[in-house]
């Protein structure tokens, strides 16, 4: 995990160091291999196509197959009331990431650097809560989070989301501060910044890293995520935005260029995050097999 | 519990170690709280109810046999298949991506681009690719338009509109969706290959074939190990946007996994204890990925 611990450089991308072009492959075999990425790209790109192309046809061209018109982007916020279902979204994804970031940032710090008895154990237990499925515990959470009156507005869903988040942030954030110098800290302490003070002005600031990677990859779960959202929030006025989209597309009857259009609204701000990100997400994706 | 309370009258004379202790737990304790309160409580009630009639309200003790119950239920077994047909996409969820991670490595011209691109489909819902894959699949959709392309004009597929064929259009549409994540892990594992040991290969007049399957491959077991246990647990736990969106569980109970029964028998039919008792069969088989997951990354430190 040292590799997290080097400042962020343009060139930090996955697989950067760079190495002369192969000469030993012929003309023709580099053009094969032009030509495979250009197909494999166009797949890739293939839902974005869709979306595009699909949304920019009425229903009655899309059904006809011919013709364009802004009709369905025109429409689109009668059928999905997409600017308040894209509020949602973002409530819910920064409320849970901050809830996150709170729980996981000290945890991290005590787990590694201020440890006490047990740690090691209360570690491994919370590290393997990673491996529990939602769906596995989903009818008594619901029911819990049901009972505490939660699941009307964001509150429950925040909760939930903070909760499977939690222990994938509490281990990237012990194993990132097993990399910090004891020394460092001691020095803080002794000098009467006290334990809050340490983790304030000393871990928070190299820290900055791990939070990235902490809030890109679960800004793109929770961002992406149907489940939790379509059951722990019941009021219709505060539903996600994949949540809204899914209903829809469940129920058959909207029109599909609408729900198009609506999805590209969808998929803008998690692939903006990613583009602008993938660094970071690459570093949690590799987490503890990265060397 | 017993490091606070039980010295909480001698706080003042603390030995700097204690303190220490002390400090960690209370920064430990909002995440111990949270990941108890929303997991850890959840999985034991589960185990409870499982044994029980639950409709989220009331519960009636039942013991045992609503677990014999359960596996005579015939809907279990038909999740349980789907779930083991589809693990038959996981080679092709591994190696395409692994062809594209090798064919990215090569750096032709725009490789950058050609990565970004790759990659883009990650970061996007698979509610929303769900809904492009039935575009894809449906009568009228892409997949038609291109056999007829081919010049098969009189065939006509509907995939997801029949038992015999929804499952593979899931598995065809989770392939897809694994892709961006797998060609990142190989790639990052490619860039971590000393192009040396490569270079004396060639040197000493090994093949293309012959380097990539006695140096890259080896070398890249760990990731694959990793990519590995992480699409297998996707397949278990993050397909049920993509069913939401593309069948709802049918034709019949063609694409309902284990993960989407439990919705299922919890939200459609109201049956919360049997819910639960799924909850805890796929708790177990996740738990049995998990464990392999956790002596990869533990081997590691």
């Amino acid at each position: 995990m040292t590799s997290l611990l080097t400042p962020p450089r343009a060139s930090d991308s996955p697989d950067e160091p760079t190495r002369p072009p192969r000469a030993t492959r012929s003309k023709l075999g580099r053009w094969a291999l032009f030509f495979a990425m250009i197909v494999i790209a166009v797949i890739m790109l293939y839902p974005f196509w869709v979306m595009i192309v699909t949304s920019l046809k009425s229903e009655a061209q899309f059904l006809a197959g011919q013709g364009f018109s802004w009709l369905s982007w025109k429409n689109l916020s009668a059928t999905i009331p997409i600017g308040q279902e894209v509020l949602s979204s973002t409530i819910v994804c920064s409320a849970s990431i901050l809830v996150i970031l709170l729980v996981g940032l000290p945890a991290g710090f005590a787990f590694s650097k201020l440890r006490f008895r047990t740690s090691t154990a209360v570690f491994l237990v919370i590290v393997s809560a990673m491996m529990v499925p939602l769906q596995a515990i989903l009818m008594p959470e619901f029911v819990n989070v049901t009972k505490l009156g939660l699941t009307g507005g964001y509150w429950g869903a925040i909760l939930v989301y903070a909760a499977l988040g939690t222990p994938f942030s509490v281990f990237l954030f012990t194993t990132y501060f097993r990399g910090v110098p004891d020394e460092l800290i001691e020095a803080g302490i002794v000098d009467g910044l006290g334990y809050f003070g340490a983790l304030w002005r000393l871990v928070l600031p190299i820290a900055v890293p791990a939070i990235a990677t902490v809030t890109v990859l679960q800004f793109i779960q929770i961002w992406d995520d149907l489940l939790v959202g379509l059951l722990f929030i019941q009021n219709t006025s505060e539903r996600p935005i994949t949540v809204g989209l899914a209903v829809l597309a469940a129920g058959r009857t909207t029109s599909i260029p609408e729900l198009m259009a609506g999805s590209l609204i969808s998929a803008l701000p998690a692939m903006l995050v990613y583009l602008g990100f993938q660094r970071y997400l690459v570093k949690g994706l590799t987490m503890g097999i990265d060397r | 519990m017993n490091v606070v309370t039980s010295n909480a009258p001698r706080v003042r004379r603390m030995t700097l170690r204690r303190r220490r202790q002390v400090a960690g737990f209370l920064f430990a304790l909002p995440a111990i709280a949270l990941v108890v309160g929303f997991i850890g409580v959840p999985i034991g009630q589960a185990v409870y109810y499982s044994f029980t009639q639950w409709n989220g309200l009331t519960s009636t003790w039942i013991g045992a046999s609503t677990w014999t119950q359960a596996f005579h239920n015939s809907n279990l077994w038909t999740a349980l298949q789907n779930n083991a047909l589809l693990l038959l996409a996981v080679p092709f969820a591994l190696g395409l991506p692994l062809v594209i991670a090798v064919l990215l490595h090569q750096r032709v011209a725009g490789w950058r681009i050609f990565r970004s691109i790759y990659f883009l489909p990650t970061a996007i819902s698979w509610v929303v690719l769900g809904l492009v894959a039935e575009r894809f699949f449906a009568y009228q959709g892409t997949l038609n338009s291109i056999i007829h392309a081919l010049g098969f004009s009189h065939v006509n597929t509907n995939m997801l509109g029949y038992e015999s064929t929804a499952l593979s259009a899931l598995g065809i549409t989770f392939v897809f969706t694994m892709i961006g994540t797998n060609t990142m892990l190989f790639l990052t594992g490619l860039a971590t290959l000393d192009p040396s040991l490569e270079e004396a290969a060639r040197i000493d007049g090994a093949g293309r074939w012959r380097i990539f399957r006695s140096i890259t491959l080896p070398h890249l077991s760990r990731f694959i190990q990793l990519a590995f246990v992480m699409t297998v647990i996707a397949l278990f736990s993050a397909l049920f946007s993509l069913i939401f969106v593309m069948t709802g569980g049918g034709p019949g109970y063609a694409t309902t996994t284990m993960e989407f029964l439990i919705y299922q028998t919890g939200f459609n039919q109201g049956d919360f204890g049997t819910a639960a008792l799924y909850g805890l069969i796929l708790f177990v088989l996740t738990g049995i990925v998990g464990v392999v997951q956790l002596r990869l990354i533990g081997s590691n430190e």
